[in-house]
């Protein structure tokens, strides 16, 4: 096997990472010193304890990255890759460089200045598990690009000493062009897909308490002048509440509109080829920068959820099904597209599975009966709050119109039951299983056939009486088991041995009754 | 009796082994201690505070009804359903009472073969079996075994599963 050549000695992290903290330690006091300077706010720690805190924090950081820094080492050698690191427990990890199915440049924007970048390495990990990740915090731009050759470019025969010396800014423009195919890039007004959405009160509350505490250090009041801008009394509470949905709603859907603006700049989809090997590669962001590669090879499928409320504008997020990335990573590692809209996922989707793509296939409905037992679970659902207070209201614990209030959730349940139904759907298309399901998210999602390890077919008394089962295939990636629910009992067995033959079929019996 | 889908174009057979008779003890011990200690908890609380009461009824008849249901059918319907068997290709298993399950996974894809026993199960001399593969959901566990033919069964997968190639996903 052509194994590139490698420089097994072992390697440090970037002291960088030390000057970066006491930087940004200097940088968070800066406010502080302006209020304080040049408009003479008095210094109390009533006021100033966010920034104090902050830069504590930048002190304490600087203070174990220097520890890290002198205790973590690591090195790539022809089959594995090692660190260790650790001052009270030493930790020494090894993982197979033949399991590795991600590599990860990451950067915020305090690392950008600083030439760093964080190196994450996907490997085996049960992708459920949420075990961590191989992570080297942080490495110079130019050991990462090196780092992220050696590992990913099984072909090159590149080290440490021949890579070019230069330290780029941007790493990723320089690189020689491999085999690259564009798949997507970053549409502007895909922002307004971004901006609507609960967090949006978060993000708001975040950003006003930021607002509050810098203001308050320069004597100014935010709630106070609230406050004044009218009088509140004579508007009534509820209608002061409309006001401070609707206005702190704005500022949140601002606030995650410029979020996703930068985020997302220069956001592109493609599929690289280097040697033997296929990556599907995205890159975005503005000041905090992250390049993803995920190996083909790795990907056992893609699914596509859209949002319920979001469907009447074709809102789409696009995930991969893979093994080895975590799905409950904050950075959202299998995500190849941002939230955009479903027409875009459908077409990468084709450009990936290949064309037609199996996501666009038409899917067979499931029986009326699934729609009965959508029903009958609804009916009992949105009676039982009721049910819980029949007691408490004939003993006159609660008043007796709360159980006309509680019996709204009946229709709302009923609904959802049709909803729900109506979303179901599977298909065998080419060599994946494609299902659909989902009443908050419609996900429609393709596996691939030879990727499943388990197969399940589960029967409760009521879809025995409907003659319904759901059928799951089992695998290690992505979500872990893929559901065909309440599909036909008859169709249940030549699901299974259609997307998994060799399988079940020692197990089946041809039918007695045609 | 002989298939779980009676008139499918093509319909599974059941898996050849039963489990221990044993079992049925095993899964009568076992919820009277989960849903006994509920019920003993609810009531407590509805002996000692009894501004609760009112809100503590329908949860008292729930959980009595299904305590009751689970020590007087659980174990028997369940000791009917449970059935088990390993071929050289794939492991087989069905479970459940009022959700049942049919579970098959192929030796290629094992990961990890254990012999799991829990202090009841010690008790009554049974072991489960649990052979696991790279999905977190693809588990397949055979409850009620006595524990020589389970660890005669862990030993042979064992053997079987080494011989593949690959990292299993």
């Amino acid at each position: 096997m052509n194994r590139p050549k490698t420089d097994p000695t072992w390697r440090r992290l970037s002291i960088r990472v030390v000057w970066v903290d006491l930087a940004r330690s200097i940088l968070s006091l800066v406010p502080g010193i302006v209020a304080v300077v040049f408009v003479g706010t008095e210094f109390s720690p009533g006021v100033f304890w966010p920034l104090l805190t902050v830069a504590a924090w930048g002190l304490v950081g600087a203070f174990f990255d220097i520890v890290r820094w002198a205790f973590t080492r690591y090195r790539v050698t022809e089959t594995e890759i090692e660190r260790r690191t650790g001052v009270l427990t030493r930790r020494h990890r090894t993982v197979q460089r033949d399991r590795i199915r991600s590599v990860d440049l990451h950067a915020k924007l305090r690392h950008r200045i600083a030439g760093l970048r964080i190196v994450t390495i996907g490997a085996g990990q049960q992708s459920g598990a949420g075990e961590s990740a191989f992570y080297l915090d942080a490495l110079s731009v130019h050991d990462a690009t090196v780092l992220r050759k050696e590992l990913l470019d099984s072909t090159s025969h590149i080290t440490a000493d021949e890579a070019p010396p230069t330290v780029e800014v941007q790493p990723a423009a320089s690189e020689p062009a491999h085999n690259e195919k564009l798949l997507a890039t970053l549409r502007p007004w895909w922002v307004v897909y971004n901006m609507f959405s609960i967090w949006a009160y978060l993000t708001a509350a975040g950003l006003l308490w930021g607002l509050h505490w810098l203001l308050l250090m320069f004597n100014v009041n935010l709630y106070a002048f609230v406050s004044q801008l009218a009088d509140w009394h004579s508007i009534g509470w509820f209608g002061t509440t409309v006001v401070a949905l609707v206005v702190i709603g704005a500022i949140g859907a601002i606030g995650m509109g410029i979020n996703f603006i930068t985020s997302y700049w220069n956001f592109e989809l493609a599929q690289v080829r280097t040697g033997d090997k296929t990556y599907l590669r995205t890159r975005r962001g503005l000041f905090s920068t992250r390049e993803v590669n995920r190996d083909e090879a790795r990907m056992r499928g893609m699914s596509i959820a859209e949002p319920l409320l979001w469907r009447w504008m074709g809102l789409a997020d696009t995930n991969i099904i893979t093994t080895g990335l975590s799905l409950w990573s904050m950075e959202q590692p299998t995500a190849i597209l941002p939230r955009g809209p479903v027409k875009v996922a459908r077409e990468v989707s084709a450009q990936v599975l290949g064309d037609p793509s199996p996501l666009t296939a038409r899917l067979r409905r499931h029986p009326m009966a699934a729609l009965r037992r959508r029903l009958w679970w609804a009916t009992w659902i949105g009676l039982a709050p009721a049910v819980a207070l029949i007691v408490p209201a004939a003993t006159n614990t609660v008043p007796i119109w709360a159980l006309w209030v509680a019996l709204v959730a009946l229709p709302v349940a009923l609904l959802g039951a049709v909803i729900s139904y109506r979303v179901l759907g599977h298909a065998v298309v080419g060599d994946y299983l494609v299902v659909r399901s989902g009443l908050m998210s419609r996900s429609t999602s393709a596996l691939l056939r030879s990727s499943v390890s388990t197969i399940a077919v589960r029967q409760s008394i009521l879809q025995r009486r409907l003659g319904l089962s759901t059928v799951s295939a089992m695998s290690a990636a992505g979500w872990g088991a893929y559901e065909a629910i309440d599909i036909s009992s008859d169709e249940a067995v030549s699901l299974a041995s259609q997307f998994a033959p060799r399988l079940v079929d020692e197990f089946t019996l041809a039918s007695t009754k045609r | 009796m002989n298939s779980i889908s009676r008139d499918g174009i093509t319909s599974i057979r059941l898996p050849q082994l039963r489990v221990e008779r044993r079992a049925v003890w095993w899964w009568l011990l076992r919820s009277l201690l989960s849903w006994g200690t509920v019920l003993a908890a609810l009531l407590s609380v509805y002996a000692i505070w009894p501004g609760t009461r009112p809100w503590l009824v329908v949860p008292l008849v729930v959980t009595t009804l299904v305590l009751l249901a689970k020590i007087i059918v659980e174990p028997w319907w369940r000791y009917r359903v449970h059935r088990w068997e390993v071929s050289a290709n794939a492991t087989y298993a069905t479970t459940g009472w009022v959700v049942r399950e049919w579970r098959v996974a192929p030796t290629s894809r094992i990961q990890t073969v254990d012999a799991v026993r829990g202090p009841l199960e010690q008790l009554l001399g049974l072991s489960t079996l649990r052979v696991t593969t790279a999905s977190s959901y693809g588990a397949i566990k055979i409850n009620g075994l006595d524990h020589r033919i389970a660890d005669e069964a862990v030993t042979r997968l064992a053997a079987v599963a080494e011989l593949t190639e690959g990292d299993a996903t």
